[in-house]
């Protein structure tokens, strides 16, 4: 019943919003459903016994409204709902057109998004997984910035095209359900699919997801959208859409089709180590802060992709931690650029500069932030980067090379780009301008003490997911056999 | 299981104090007025200098070799689990000795350099952070702690070295630092992902546990030492990453010396020295860091000769004595090499700080071909300055010549070619201090219209206490030659296991020590000829020079070259990738995709005209073919 | 009735096929080339009628009369759906002054 209420609760309030037009009064509601459902979800993750809801939904069809939860689902459900308030959270004292119903959208994304990582039927899976393109399409549609329409309509028709692949991989595995066909997840995964057919239902079923996180070379939605979006609409984009990805990628591929990952892991890991370092080297001449920030996430993204499919549990864990430390990252960078943006009126770099001098609280809470991104020892990316380091270098020394490169590349821009926007004289006086605000402080603090505590003691992550360590080396398992049965071949 | 030793749970206190520091100055930094911050921050060295002292004892008393303070467990994954735990022993109290105290000598001389400046107090926080994060990698029980402080030092010399951010050069210098560092850093982590996989631990105890037992020449060991060894390059500035040292002097000047003499640089040499286990498994390795060692030592000398700025001359002398030390540990001679850290930390901390006071008096000015006459005007900083000259030329008794003589002899113990290569680069850097000391302090003061004074007590008596220490020092490591125990040497080696190499006769040693002072004092006089007798003084910038001259006042060029092939092609690239692969290949493909649908639709649009007749035309042409169709089946 | 049947099997089937494919055959020319929508409504009556003789024809000559129930329901919706057909062209007529079938593509979107 817990999972219900997760999963129900945000959108119930945004409908409960709609009729209320006092900005304060909606924003408020909102923030206290958010923080509700966090709170929920916290109680979820530390009790000692699970929880699931089953209902028959369409039954001659065997789809089932099923929710549940395992180690992974818990570390994105905790992701989502701890982002969400923040991102509520930044809206507050802004001026934004139609305030009821932007908070309806994300709540709306909200509930879509915690039934894409609660569902564990692949039709409701995928049923979910567009709902929540819809409210971010609006929300990018309507808040957005300039050449929203088209970069929109991109954005909305390239992940939609990936999906249909998906649907159309759903329903070839529902036909190959043995007895009552099903699309429960459970009866995907007993299912012994001929490796011929795996190499290419793999492809089906990964180009969804390689758009959503995005691999190279399927991301080139993303820099201008994340350069047009909202503050809001960015900080959801890119806190917790890529994890749709990552997610469905883990709970579709490996289990399902692990010998078509066996057949293709060489190829994906090539692809995504093309995009670390393809993001990273078109980051270090990028302007404008958001783009700069956009390609940094994805060479993020990039490693992430890479440690997920070198098939080990060193990687794996990194992979799932970092998942909690590149959203609130990202989150917590999004928000500053926005902030800048406020400030100066720009987010081309070089119309900034010696904003320190004007603001230093902003710059120390800006270098923070980046130097989390950049994986410094006791923030949480380098927890996360090195055990994917570890794990890539399991698998191949030269892969670890490649990939340690974001180490390197990442000070470059990130540097480059907090030298810019902070350090140096003033070039402009920004008569407005003025250091952080106490709401700025609530939302970057909270975020920067999560980013420096599971640094420094990143272990309550690890005990808290114990189930994801088992879930992990469950995912594993079958896998690596394979690969002994293979190699023995 | 070892009986704890009591007291030792102290250990915590010595980072955990400067970290307190840190948090005090660093988050009040608005509250502070005056001096406030600067004695709270040198207080806090301080006591975590008295605690390291106090520790000393305890673990000399305990008759226990080393003892592991575990905090919590930090990283649990999987096989690996990784301890947030500091391990006390003599390597790691030696140099928390040299870090806190030379480190808190440091801080009460900015107290006084930095008076004055609007940012003090996020100075001294940032000075705190620095030491902290230098106590955790020479602490650490682990690889992984260790690197926490080395990426920390990292970060804590971009910050200071960019301190005054207004100057975008100096924002320059302190990024080149970092990513410099980085790329090492790149190196060591993989090294150290390679040593747990190999050993299934990166704690020191369980991997050196394991090495004891392991074959010479083992390959993966091999490759472990390269790997930690890109690591140590960066940090301890050797070629071919040694650059961003020299450039790191961009910072205010009590920077400088904690980055040259108590933390930073000396942390690649203090890693190699605790692997040193490993190390003596790689004898590929060790030949390589003897060439980098030698290498580096001679070109920085070299490009010493011929710098007019006060801190870029002290700054290639830093990189010249890391090649040194370099050497040093090339050679199996570990506990050498820290000995040489330690009184390098003396007379570096030295000469750096009394070049601050120097740059004090003349007003911001550090061009040495201005200054000249000092002798008179500013004494303590003379004499201590002198004391720094001595000792980093390698005269008896300073400490620079017993740690230096040690060396050279190891050195003449393994190669002849490797001896007279390490003392010509010794000669280099006893001609170019003298230079220094002679364009400085003597003659008559050529920047017109400067009142030099002598600074402060608050600068001056660190000034002196590090000059003591500066002439004493190297009474901690006698040689037997002089009747000594070798003490030092013989405190470290419990923990730092130096390759034995054999004795050679004292005789020779004698011989080697008066060649080299003999040539020494050649040195001194050819300085004096030159700078004191004929008064050259340096060219002024633009003046022609000879080839040869300009290629070394240019160093030689090896910033340029680096700019022209690394950072500008990489530039090119990135413009390159976005404009032409991104935006002229990638997105056309996408936009592609969605341009032959609606060219499609064009096509498609054009059957649907309304055109009634052509409907009526299609249908029963269609009708037909379905016939014919089905009839032919 | 039974005379009628009797009188329509002295014809052979073979007649009436030709017959009817030849009327079809008219009102199919007719419909394509034609641009007169009156003439193009006769000629699709025109084929429904030559359909209309052969399924009666065929009712008769095997004796089964549904086909001929079927060609009364086919009658009466094509009754039906001239009445529609011809009241579009009423409309027609008096909105363009014309009954040129290629003046419908004004209609598409």
């Amino acid at each position: 019943m817990i999972l219900l209420a997760i999963l129900l609760i945000p959108i119930l309030t945004g409908l409960l919003l709609l009729p209320f037009r006092k900005a304060k009064l909606v924003r408020s509601i909102a923030l206290a459903s958010s923080i509700l459902n966090l709170l929920l979800t916290l109680i979820l993750a530390f009790s000692p016994e699970t929880s699931a809801f089953h209902v028959n939904w369409i039954n001659y069809m065997g789809i089932n409204f099923s929710l549940g939860y395992d180690g992974i689902s818990l570390i994105m459900l905790l992701l989502t709902n701890l982002l969400f308030p923040f991102i509520l959270l930044a809206g507050f004292g802004r001026e934004q057109r139609n305030v009821h119903l932007l908070n309806f959208l994300i709540l709306f994304a909200q509930s879509a998004l915690i039934g894409v990582f609660l569902a564990q039927n692949a039709f409701l899976f995928y049923v979910f997984w567009e709902l929540a393109l819809i409210p971010v399409y609006f929300i990018l549609l309507i808040w957005g910035g300039d050449g929203r329409k088209s970069i929109t309509f991109k954005f909305f028709i390239y992940t939609l095209t990936g999906s249909l692949f998906l649907l159309f991989g759903i329903i070839y595995l529902y036909q190959l359900t043995p007895g009552m066909h099903t699309t429960d997840f459970a009866a995907f995964n007993q299912l012994n699919i001929p490796t011929g057919t795996q190499v290419w239902l793999f492809w089906i079923l990964f180009i969804a997801f390689a758009i959503k996180m995005p691999v190279f070379p399927f991301h080139t939605w993303q820099p201008p959208t994340y350069n047009m979006a909202s503050t809001q609409g960015v900080m959801i984009l890119a806190g917790v859409m890529t994890k749709m990805g990552i997610y469905g990628a883990l709970r579709f591929l490996f289990p399902i089709v692990p010998s078509g990952v066996l057949f293709w892991q060489n190829t994906v890991i090539i692809l995504s180590l093309i995009g670390v370092v393809y993001a990273s080297i078109i980051a270090f001449r990028k302007t404008n802060l958001k783009m700069l920030i956009a390609f940094s996430s994805m060479a993020h993204i990039s490693l992430m992709v890479t440690a997920m499919f070198v098939l080990n549990t060193y990687a794996l864990q990194g992979l799932l931690f970092q998942v909690m430390s590149h959203g609130v990252t990202i989150v917590a960078l999004f928000y500053l650029t926005s902030l800048l943006k406020e400030k100066t009126g720009t987010i081309e770099l070089p119309q900034m500069g010696g904003l320190k001098l004007q603001a230093p609280n902003m710059a120390v809470l800006f270098l923070i932030v980046v130097l989390g991104s950049i994986a410094l020892p006791l923030t949480a990316g380098f927890v996360g980067e090195f055990l994917m380091i570890a794990g890539i270098f399991k698998q191949s020394a030269w892969f670890a090379a490649i990939g340690g490169l974001t180490m390197i590349f990442g000070a470059i821009y990130m540097l480059f780009a907090y030298q810019r926007a902070m350090l140096g004289d003033k070039k402009l006086v920004y008569s407005k301008l003025t250091d952080v605000h106490t709401l700025d402080y609530l939302i970057l603090i909270p975020l920067i003490v999560i980013i420096l505590g599971l640094g420094i003691y990143p272990q309550p992550l690890f005990n808290l997911m114990g189930q994801t360590i088992h879930s992990a080396e469950n995912i594993l398992k079958p896998l690596v056999e394979g690969a002994l049965i293979l190699k023995t071949n | 299981m070892v009986e704890p030793i009591p007291n030792i749970n102290l250990a915590l206190l010595v980072p955990a104090l400067p970290l307190l520091g840190f948090l005090i100055t660093g988050l009040g930094y608005k509250r502070f007025k005056n001096n406030q911050a600067g004695i709270i921050a040198s207080t806090s060295i301080g006591l975590s200098f008295l605690v390291s002292v106090f520790l000393f004892f305890v673990l000399r008393n305990s008759g226990q070799d080393a003892a592991t303070v575990t905090l919590f467990n930090w990283i649990a994954v999987g096989n690996m689990n990784i301890p947030f735990a500091f391990l006390i022993d003599h390597l790691s109290l030696t140099m928390m000795l040299i870090i806190t105290g030379v480190g808190s000598l440091i801080h009460i001389y900015s107290i006084g350099y930095m008076h004055g400046d609007n940012r003090i107090n996020s100075f001294f926080a940032q000075m705190n952070l620095f030491t902290f994060s230098m106590l955790l990698l020479v602490m650490g029980a682990n690889y992984l702690v260790l690197f926490i402080g080395w990426e920390g030092v990292g970060l804590c010399s971009y910050l200071l070295i960019g301190f005054w951010f207004k100057n975008p050069s100096f924002n320059y210098a302190a990024r080149k630092a970092f990513i410099i560092n980085r790329i090492g850093d790149l190196g060591f982590i993989l090294g150290i992902i390679l040593l747990f996989f190999s050993f299934n631990s990166v704690s020191f105890s369980e991997v050196f546990a394991q090495a004891s037992t392991m074959q010479i020449g083992t390959p993966v060991i091999t490759a472990i030492t390269l790997l930690l060894l890109v690591g140590a390059v960066g940090k301890s500035a050797q070629i071919p990453l040694f650059t961003w040292l020299p450039d790191a002097m961009a910072g205010p000047t009590p920077v400088s010396a904690l980055i040259h003499a108590a933390t930073m640089v000396t942390a690649g040499i203090y890693m190699i020295a605790r692997s040193s286990i490993l190390y003596n498994l790689a004898p590929i390795t060790l030949n390589v860091i003897i060439v980098i060692g030698l290498s580096t030592a001679i070109l920085a000398a070299i490009i010493g000769l011929k710098q007019n700025d006060i801190k870029k001359v002290l700054a290639y002398s830093t990189v010249s004595q890391l090649g040194y030390m370099f050497l040093a540990l090339g050679l199996g001679a570990y506990s050498t090499a820290v000995f040489h850290v330690t009184t390098h930390a003396f007379f570096k901390a030295l000469l750096f700080l009394g070049a601050g006071s120097i740059i004090h008096a003349m007003g911001g000015e550090q061009d040495i071909r201005k200054m000249g006459g000092l002798r008179k005007k500013m004494p303590v900083t003379y004499w201590t300055f002198l004391a720094g000259t001595l000792a980093i030329s390698g005269i008896p008794p300073f400490s620079g010549f017993f740690s230096k003589d040690m060396i050279l002899v190891k050195a003449f113990e393994h190669n002849i070619i490797i001896y007279i290569l390490a003392l010509a680069g010794a000669l280099l850097t006893c001609f170019y201090m003298f230079r220094l000391l002679y364009l400085v302090f003597f003659r008559e003061q050529r920047l017109a219209g400067a009142h030099p004074h002598e600074s402060p007590k608050v600068m001056t008596i660190p000034l002196i206490i590090l000059g003591i220490l500066s002439v004493f020092g190297g009474f901690l490591n006698i040689p037997s030659l002089f009747g000594g125990d070798l003490s030092f040497s013989n405190f470290l080696q419990k923990n730092v296991f130096s390759k034995v190499s054999e004795e050679i006769s004292h005789s020779t040693e004698i011989g080697l020590i008066i060649l080299s002072l003999s040539l020494l004092s050649l040195i001194i006089w050819l300085a004096y000829r030159t700078f004191i007798r004929k008064a050259v003084v340096p060219a002024a910038d633009g003046v022609s020079m000879t080839p040869i001259a300009r290629l070394v006042t240019n160093k030689f060029y090896i910033d340029e070259i680096y700019t022209t092939v690394f950072e500008k092609p990489f530039g090119s690239f990135s413009n390159f990738l976005f404009k032409k692969v991104e935006t002229n290949i990638l997105n056309p493909i996408v936009d592609g995709v969605g341009e032959a649908t609606s060219v499609l639709g064009m096509l498609t649009r054009r059957l649907q005209r309304g055109n009634m007749s052509f409907y009526f035309f299609a249908m029963v042409a269609g009708i037909l073919l379905f016939i014919i169709f089905i009839l032919t089946i | 009735m039974k005379d009628i049947s009797s009188a329509i099997q002295l014809i052979p089937l073979e007649h009436y096929i030709l017959l009817c494919v030849t009327l079809f055959s008219i009102g199919l020319m007719g419909v394509l080339f034609r641009r007169n929508t009156i003439i193009i409504l006769m000629c699709i009556e025109l084929m429904f009628n030559s359909i209309n003789l052969l399924v009666a024809a065929f009712s008769a000559y095997h004796s089964d009369p549904s086909g001929q129930v079927f060609v009364f329901f086919v009658m009466i919706v094509a009754a039906a759906e001239v009445a529609v057909g011809l009241s579009i062209l009423v409309m027609m007529k008096r909105n363009v002054d014309s009954v040129d079938i290629n003046l419908l593509n004004r209609l598409k979107w």
